[in-house]
C-alpha cells in the first residue's frame, strides 16, 4: 500500500513522489499531483528511483581492510577501528590533521550533524561538502550581491518571467521541471537568451542562442554589463545602489568590438540580448555548472548577479544535487557556520561554541579540494567521506586517487562500493533516501520532508545513525533522531526556525525566508586569459541526464544505463579532418594533468577548437583532465574549458 | 438478478455494500493521500473510497500489469530451481472510470491475443470492475468523448454505477459483475422509471461538457500512410524530456522490459517493469544500431501505435481512451490531444483531394 | 505464386509449452562449444528433460530465448540440422551483456531455453525451385539449418547456390561445413572476403561482387538472405535490378527483443512483432513497413 510521499533524492527540483515497498524492493512509484513542483510529473530519474534501493551490489555490511582486501565486518568493529584511528591521529598530529568531506545528497539533519561532529567532537577545522566540487562558488558571490545564497524565486514563477538569461546549463537534460517551466514561459511570450558553449537541446527553443567559446563567460558578461549601463537599460533605483560606480568603472575596458574574437559572440548579439532582457520584465538570471566550474567562477556568478540586479530581476542558480542547498545552508563548509555565519565573526563563533561545546577556529580550514591534495602531501592523515565519490569528482583524477590511496586512514560511508570506497580502510554501508527520515532543501529554498518508506537494506544505516555511532565512540553524544536534530537546527538557524516535523505533516514545506538585506553590485574586473600552446583545444564537459553525478546510483538502473551505454568524445568534422582523426576510432584527449581515451563521434554542433566529453561514464571521467587549479575565492576546481589536445590512439 | 439488470443502491448503504462485496476479495479504490493527492490503492474499509476524485495520476492498470512485477525466482547452483512468483489476488476495483475500464478491456484483449500472457490473465480473471459514470468532467484534461470510451458505457463493464444524488444507479454488465454483486444483492432494489430518466439526462448533459477538440479523424489517415513529414515529428520531439511519463501513466500502454534482479546467494528474480517506446534504449541493439535513434522517430512510434489504421485493425480500436493523464503528466506538450491537433492541422494536403491508387483524382 | 514467409508447425506459447508458464525456461545442458571466429561460438545444447527433448521440434529460421542464469535472456537463432533430435546448436556472437556471459560458460553448464519462437524460412513453398542463399558473417547461422534440411531432401529442390562473405578468412563461420559444401557436386558455393590473408586464394570484395560470377534463373529462383543490414540492402538492390520479384527475396530481420512472444513491444516494426510474425519476412512484406527502413 502507498502511504505518505517522500522527496526525490536525485536533483534539486525536489519533487514529491509516492513509493510502495514490498519487502526489500519497490513495487510501485508515482508522482504527487498537488506538490507545487512535481505537479503530477517526474523526470526519467525520478521515475527510476528504485535502483537507490534495489541496485546490484548495494553494500549490506560494513567493510574493513584486512591486508589487501576489504572484508565484511561488524558495526562495532568498523566504528571502533575508525574512532581508535581518529583518536590516535588526533593526539599524535593534532585534530587539524583530520578531514571530513560531507555530501550534497544527505539530509539536512545529516549535514548539520556532520558539521557538528567535525567541529564539535573531532575538533577539526577541515570540514566541507561535495558542493566544493560543483557549485560552491555561488555562495560567496551571492552573499556579496543578492545577499541570498540560493534561488530568489520558486520554480513556478519561472513560467511568468518576462525574460530569462540562462548560461551554462542544459535544462532539457537536467532539472526537468525548470526546463518545463521555461517552455511554459516561452509560450507566454517570454524571451529566453541562452548562452552555452555547447549547442544543447535547449538552444533551438531559446529566443536567442549564443554559442560562446568555453571559458569566455566573464568576458561577454562584462560587455553585457557595460552595455546595460552605457545604454541606461538598468532599473530606476540602480544608480543609487551600493557598488554602482565601482561596477561601472570596473567594466570600462570591456569592448563590444573585441567580443567576437574572444568569445565567438558578436557585439550585435550582446546588444540585442541586453535590450531583450531589459524590455521584458521580470528578468530571471539562471546559470548552471557550465558557469560554476569555469575559471573565475565566483567572479562570473557575481557578474550574473549584477546583471539581475541592474535589471531589477532575480537570480536562480541551477544547483544539481538534491540537497546541495541544505548542505550549504547548514554549515557543511570550511569557512562557514550554519546559516552562513562567517567564521571570522566573533559573535557567530561564540554562539556556536556554546551550542556545540567546543572551541572554533577563527580561520577557515581546508576545503574539500585542498583536503584531497593534503592527503597526498601528508598534511591530512585521516579523511572521512560521506556520500560522495571523491575519486571521480575531484579534479586531477590520477593525483586524487593516488592521494586517497596514500592517506593513512580513509573511512567512507556510501550506498555502493564506489571507486572511492574501494580505496578506503573502512566502508560504512549507508542507506538511500527511501530508507530514512529527514529533510532536504530544494533549489527553491523549500525545506521538505524525506520519509522512510522501507527498512534499510541489510545492515545499512542512515548517515545520521553512522555519525551518531562515531560520536558516541569518540565520547560525545549526537542525536540520531532526525526530528530532534531538526528541532535543534530550527532553534539555532534563523532561516530554519519555522521548520518542524509537525508542520511538515500538514504541508509540503515552505521556502525559508530571505532576510531582505540590502543588495549590492560587485565590481567585475577582467581576468587574464591564458593560452597553453601545447594544448590548443578547449574541453566542453557536459552531463548526461541519465547518469546523475558520478552515476553511482543511476547506473544501477537498467533503464537509465540503457539510454547511453557507450561513452564518446565529440568534435566537428572540420577539426577532425585537420587533426586527421577518423570517427568511430578511439582518440586520446590529454591535458597537463592526465589523459582520457574515448571513441570519436563527429558533430557539427561542437564549435571549432573544442572537444565535447560527457561526464562520469562508467567509471572514467573528464576530471582527469582538470589540473586542480581552483577558483581563487571559492576554491571550486576548474573542470570546464580545460586546455587539452586530441590525438589518435595508435 | 441477471446480467443486464438495472438496480439502485442508496448512498447510505454504500459502505455496508462494499464491505459485503469485500468478504473474499480486496478492494482497490481511489484513496486520498497527502495534500489532496488521490491514488488508486488497496483500501481497508469502503469508508476510505474518495468517490468524488478529480486527478488520480497513477492508473489502476497497475493492479493488472504491475509497475514492477516479479515473475519467477531461479537459483542455478548446479541444479536449477525455479519458483513461480506470479500473484493474482482477488480484487474489486471500485470507482474506476469508463475510460480506465475500456483501457483494461483493451489490455485484456491484447494480452490474450495469439499467445496468452499467463500473469495478466490470472490477475484479470480475478478482478472485477465497479465503474463510476462521470456526470461531468472530473478534470479539465479529459477527452473520453473523442475516443468513444466514456463518460458512460453501453457495454464492456462489469458493474456500472451512476451518481443520481441520494443513490447510485447500479447496472450489471457481465457474469463477473453479477457474481460479485451477490453478497450485497439484498441492499439493491430495482430501478424505477425516474432513475432511468435521470440517467438519460445525465448522459446528455455529460456528452455536452467534455472537451471535443481531441478527435482523431484525419490524424489516423496521415499517421497510417506515413505522410507526416519527418520534420514535423522532429519538431515535436525536440521539446521532449524523455521522462516516459506518457507511457507509464497511460492506462492502455503495455510495453515492459525484463531484468534479472540479484537477490544474493545465486538467486535471481526475473522481474518485468513498465518500459517505454520513448526511450532510445527501447530499440537499441547490442551492435549499437538503433532503428529509432531520434526523438522524432520515437514520438512517431507512439502515435503510430495509438492512432494508426494498422493497429486499429489489430486491436479493434485506437490505443487511447481519453483519460487525460498524458496531458497532466507531460513536462512539455506531447499529450495526445496536442499532437493529434498538430498532425491534423499541419498537413497542407488536407484541403486537397487525394489521388486514388490508380492515380486519378 | 505469391510467396509469403511461412508459419511454423510449432510455436512456444501458441501450441503447448511444458514449462510452468510461457515465460519460464526449460533447462538445457551445454554438451559442446566450438569457436567459430574470435568473437563467435557455437553451443551444442541438450534439454535436461529427456522426454521434452524427444518431443522438441523446430524449423529453420526459428529462434529461442536463452537464459544465461544471472545475466538475463537473449534471442539466438537455431543453427543446426532440425532433423537432429539429440541436440540443437546455437551460434552466439559476444556482443552484449547476456552473450558475453554466455561466452564465459563451459561444457556441462546449464542454460535456460524458451522456444521454438518465431516463424521460419518458407522451405516447403520453394520445393522444385532454385534456392539462392546470400549471407555474410554470422548471418550464415540462421541459414545453416535451411541448407542442412535442403541437403537432407536434395531431390525436392532444384539448384542450390550459397554466396557467402566474411570480413577476413578468420571471420568465416562454420569453416568445417564450408569445406564440405565446397566439395559437393549438388550445390554451388562461392565465397568472398573483404580483407584477405596469405591463405586466401578466392574472391576478394563484398558479397555483391559474387553476383557477376554466377548465373541465376530469375524466373525460378528464390533468395534467402541474412547478414549485416548493409549487405542485405545492397544485395537486394542488385537482385531487384536482376529482375527478382519482391516476394522472391526472403530475409531474416534482427531487432532488440525481450519477451519473444509478442507482448513487450521492443521488437515491433510498425504494427508487426518480429518475434512472432517474423523474423523471416519477404522483401514485399517489408515494403509495407516504413520502419523496416530498406
Amino acid at each position: 500500500m502507498i502511504d505518505l510521499p517522500t522527496t526525490c533524492g536525485f536533483c534539486s527540483c525536489g519533487c514529491a513522489l509516492y513509493v510502495e515497498p514490498v519487502g526489500n524492493r519497490i513495487a510501485a512509484l508515482c508522482p504527487s499531483t498537488n506538490h507545487p513542483v512535481s505537479t503530477g510529473r517526474l523526470c526519467i530519474k525520478g521515475w527510476n528511483a528504485t535502483p537507490s534501493v534495489t541496485g546490484e551490489n548495494r553494500l549490506r555490511t560494513p567493510l574493513v581492510r584486512k591486508g589487501d582486501k576489504l572484508e565484511p565486518a561488524s558495526w562495532e568493529e568498523a566504528i571502533s577501528i575508525t574512532s581508535t584511528k581518529l583518536r590516535q591521529i588526533s593526539s599524535k598530529s593534532g585534530p587539524h590533521s583530520i578531514g571530513v568531506i560531507g555530501s550534497a545528497k544527505t539530509t539536512n539533519e545529516e549535514c548539520y550533524s556532520l558539521a557538528k561532529l567535525a567541529r564539535g567532537v573531532i575538533g577539526t577545522p577541515n570540514i566541507d561538502s561535495a558542493c566544493r566540487f560543483y557549485d560552491a562558488s555561488l555562495i560567496p558571490a551571492l552573499l556579496e550581491t543578492t545577499r541570498v545564497p540560493a534561488s530568489q524565486i520558486d520554480i513556478n514563477s519561472i513560467a511568468s518571467a518576462g525574460s530569462i538569461l540562462i548560461v551554462g546549463s542544459n535544462v532539457m537534460d537536467q532539472l526537468a521541471h525548470v526546463g518545463s517551466r521555461i517552455q511554459d514561459a516561452v509560450e507566454n511570450g517570454c524571451k529566453v537568451v541562452a548562452v552555452d558553449s555547447r549547442v544543447s537541446r535547449l538552444a533551438p527553443q531559446a529566443s536567442m542562442f549564443l554559442n560562446s567559446r568555453p571559458g569566455t563567460d566573464l568576458a561577454w558578461l562584462r560587455v553585457l554589463i557595460r552595455t546595460i549601463i552605457d545604454r541606461q537599460l538598468y532599473a530606476d533605483e540602480v544608480p543609487e545602489m551600493r557598488g554602482f560606480e565601482e561596477l561601472r568603472n570596473s567594466v570600462g575596458d570591456a569592448e563590444l568590438k573585441k567580443l567576437v574574437d574572444e568569445c565567438g559572440i558578436t557585439g550585435e548579439a550582446i546588444v540585442e540580448a541586453a535590450e531583450a532582457l531589459a524590455k521584458n520584465k521580470p528578468v530571471v538570471v539562471m546559470f548552471g555548472l557550465g558557469v560554476l566550474q569555469q575559471p573565475e567562477s565566483t567572479r562570473i556568478v557575481k557578474a550574473l548577479a549584477d546583471v539581475a540586479i541592474l535589471l531589477g530581476g532575480s537570480v536562480m542558480p541551477l544547483r544539481g544535487q538534491n540537497n546541495a542547498q541544505g548542505a550549504s545552508d547548514l554549515g557543511l563548509a570550511h569557512d562557514l557556520l550554519p546559516g552562513y555565519m562567517s567564521l571570522l565573526d566573533a559573535g557567530a563563533r561564540s554562539k556556536w561554541e556554546q551550542m556545540w561545546k567546543c572551541v572554533l577556529p577563527s580561520e577557515p580550514g581546508m576545503d574539500a579540494a585542498r583536503m584531497v591534495r593534503a592527503c597526498g602531501s601528508g598534511e591530512i592523515e585521516a579523511l572521512l567521506i560521506f556520500g560522495e565519490n571523491v575519486a571521480l569528482s575531484a579534479p586531477n583524477t590520477d593525483q586524487a586517487v593516488a592521494a586517497l590511496d596514500k592517506v593513512e586512514f580513509l573511512a567512507v560511508a556510501d550506498m555502493y562500493l564506489t571507486q572511492t570506497a574501494e580505496l578506503a580502510d573502512v566502508v560504512f554501508p549507508a542507506c538511500s533516501f527511501l530508507e530514512k527520515d529527514g529533510t532536504f532543501t530544494n533549489i527553491e529554498r523549500r525545506v521538505q520532508r524525506v520519509r522512510k518508506v522501507m527498512e534499510p537494506i541489510g545492515e545499512s544505516r542512515s548517515d545520521l545513525s553512522i555519525i551518531g555511532a562515531l560520536a558516541s565512540a569518540l565520547g560525545a553524544s549526537l542525536s540520531d533522531d532526525p526530528a530532534e536534530v531538526m528541532a535543534e537546527i530550527a532553534g539555532s538557524v534563523a532561516s530554519y526556525e519555522n521548520v518542524s516535523y509537525g508542520s511538515l505533516d500538514q504541508s509540503w514545506g515552505d521556502q525559508w525566508p530571505m532576510e531582505g538585506a540590502e543588495t549590492r553590485l560587485a565590481p567585475i574586473p577582467a581576468a587574464e586569459s591564458r593560452e597553453e600552446p601545447d594544448y590548443p583545444m578547449r574541453l566542453i564537459a557536459s552531463r548526461i541526464n541519465f547518469h546523475q553525478q558520478t552515476g553511482t546510483v543511476a547506473s544501477r538502473s537498467a533503464v537509465l544505463a540503457r539510454e547511453y551505454p557507450n561513452t564518446f568524445a565529440e568534435m566537428s568534422s572540420a577539426d577532425a579532418e585537420k587533426l586527421r582523426l577518423r570517427p568511430g576510432n578511439p582518440v586520446r584527449i590529454s591535458s597537463k594533468s592526465g589523459s582520457l581515451t574515448r571513441r570519436l563521434v563527429l558533430s557539427d554542433s561542437v564549435m571549432a577548437g573544442c572537444v565535447h566529453v560527457p561526464f562520469f561514464f562508467g567509471g572514467d571521467s573528464p576530471n582527469v583532465l582538470a589540473s586542480g587549479e581552483c577558483d581563487p575565492v571559492s576554491g571550486v576546481p576548474v573542470y570546464k574549458a580545460c586546455a587539452v589536445r586530441v590525438e589518435a590512439v595508435k | 438478478m441477471n446480467v443486464g439488470d438495472t438496480l439502485v443502491l442508496k448512498k447510505s448503504d454504500v459502505t455496508m455494500f462494499f464491505a459485503s462485496i469485500a468478504h473474499d476479495m480486496r478492494l482497490v479504490a481511489p484513496k486520498r493521500r497527502f495534500g489532496g493527492d488521490v491514488i488508486f490503492d488497496v483500501v481497508e474499509s469502503p469508508k476510505e473510497i474518495a468517490w468524488d476524485y478529480g486527478h488520480d495520476v497513477y492508473p489502476p492498470k497497475r493492479f493488472l500489469l504491475p509497475h514492477y512485477e516479479d515473475m519467477f525466482r531461479y537459483q542455478a547452483n548446479g541444479d536449477v530451481r525455479i519458483e513461480d512468483l506470479g500473484e493474482a489476488p482477488k480484487q474489486a476495483i471500485v470507482g474506476i472510470r469508463s475510460c480506465d475500464v475500456m483501457a483494461i478491456r483493451f489490455q485484456e484483449k491484447f494480452f490474450a491475443s495469439q499467445i496468452v500472457d499467463p500473469y495478466y490473465k490470472a490477475r484479470s480473471d480475478n478482478t472485477v470492475l465497479f465503474s463510476l459514470v462521470c456526470n461531468k468532467p472530473p478534470k479539465k484534461e479529459c477527452f473520453c468523448i473523442c475516443c468513444d470510451s466514456g463518460p458512460y458505457l453501453d457495454a464492456g463493464f462489469d458493474v456500472e454505477m451512476t451518481d443520481l444524488g441520494d443513490e447510485y444507479l447500479y447496472r450489471i454488465g457481465s457474469e463477473k459483475g453479477l457474481k460479485a454483486t451477490e453478497p450485497g444483492a439484498f441492499m439493491l432494489e430495482p430501478a424505477k422509471p425516474e432513475a432511468f430518466a435521470q440517467r438519460k439526462r445525465i448522459e446528455l448533459q455529460a456528452d455536452s461538457l467534455f472537451r471535443t477538440e481531441a478527435y482523431f479523424a484525419k490524424a489516423i489517415m496521415f499517421i497510417s500512410t506515413n505522410d507526416v513529414p519527418d520534420k514535423v515529428w522532429e519538431e515535436l520531439g525536440s521539446t521532449c524530456f524523455r521522462c516516459a511519463a506518457c507511457t507509464n501513466l497511460c492506462p492502455v500502454c503495455t510495453c515492459y522490459t525484463v531484468d534479472d534482479r540479484p537477490e544474493g546467494e545465486g538467486a535471481f528474480v526475473r522481474c518485468r517493469s513498465w518500459d517505454s517506446c520513448q526511450f532510445a534504449g527501447f530499440t537499441r541493439e547490442a551492435s549499437d544500431h538503433n532503428p529509432r535513434p531520434t526523438f522524432g522517430s520515437r514520438v512517431q512510434r507512439r502515435f503510430y501505435h495509438k492512432a494508426s489504421y494498422q493497429y486499429i485493425m489489430r486491436d479493434g480500436t485506437h490505443g487511447c481512451v481519453g483519460c487525460g493523464r498524458c496531458v497532466s503528466a507531460c513536462l512539455t506538450k506531447l499529450d495526445v490531444p496536442s499532437v493529434l491537433k498538430r498532425i491534423r492541422r499541419s498537413m497542407p494536403e488536407y484541403l486537397e483531394p487525394r489521388k486514388t491508387p490508380a492515380g486519378e483524382v | 505464386m505469391e510467396l509469403t514467409a511461412a508459419r511454423p508447425r510449432k510455436m512456444w506459447g501458441v501450441t503447448d509449452h511444458p514449462s510452468m508458464n510461457l515465460y519460464v525456461p526449460m533447462v538445457a545442458i551445454i554438451d559442446d562449444i566450438v569457436d567459430e571466429t574470435p568473437d563467435t561460438k557455437t553451443f551444442r545444447l541438450r534439454f535436461e528433460d529427456e522426454e521434452y527433448a524427444r518431443s522438441f521440434s523446430w524449423e529453420p529460421g526459428q529462434f529461442v530465448e536463452v537464459t544465461v542464469f544471472g545475466a538475463g535472456e537473449a534471442p539466438i537463432g537455431f543453427a543446426s540440422n532440425p532433423l537432429e533430435k539429440s541436440f540443437f546448436e546455437l551460434t552466439v556472437v559476444d556482443r552484449g551483456k547476456v552473450t558475453r556471459a554466455m561466452h564465459k560458460l563451459s561444457i556441462g553448464d546449464k542454460v535456460g531455453v524458451r522456444g521454438p519462437l518465431g516463424n521460419c524460412w518458407p522451405l516447403d513453398e520453394v520445393r522444385g525451385r532454385d534456392l539462392v542463399i546470400i549471407s555474410g558473417g554470422c548471418g550464415l547461422a540462421p541459414l545453416r539449418p535451411a541448407i542442412l534440411k535442403v541437403l537432407e531432401d536434395r531431390e525436392s529442390y532444384n539448384d542450390l547456390c550459397l554466396l557467402y562473405g566474411a570480413r577476413t578468412p578468420a571471420d568465416r563461420n562454420f569453416k568445417y561445413d564450408l569445406e564440405l559444401w565446397s566439395k559437393r557436386q549438388d550445390m554451388r558455393l562461392l565465397e568472398t572476403v573483404d580483407v584477405p590473408d596469405d591463405t586466401w586464394n578466392r574472391n576478394v570484395g563484398v558479397v555483391t561482387t559474387l553476383f557477376e560470377k554466377v548465373e541465376l534463373d530469375v524466373s525460378n529462383a528464390v533468395v534467402f538472405t541474412c547478414g549485416p543490414p548493409i549487405m542485405i540492402k545492397f544485395a537486394t538492390i542488385s537482385l531487384l535490378k536482376m529482375g527478382f520479384a519482391e516476394d522472391r527475396i526472403v530475409m531474416s530481420l534482427e531487432r532488440y527483443m525481450k519477451c519473444g512472444v509478442g507482448k513487450c513491444g521492443h521488437c515491433c516494426v510498425n504494427h508487426v512483432y518480429v518475434c512472432t510474425e517474423g523474423p523471416v519476412f519477404t522483401y514485399k512484406d517489408l515494403l509495407a513497413l516504413p520502419e523496416a527502413s530498406l
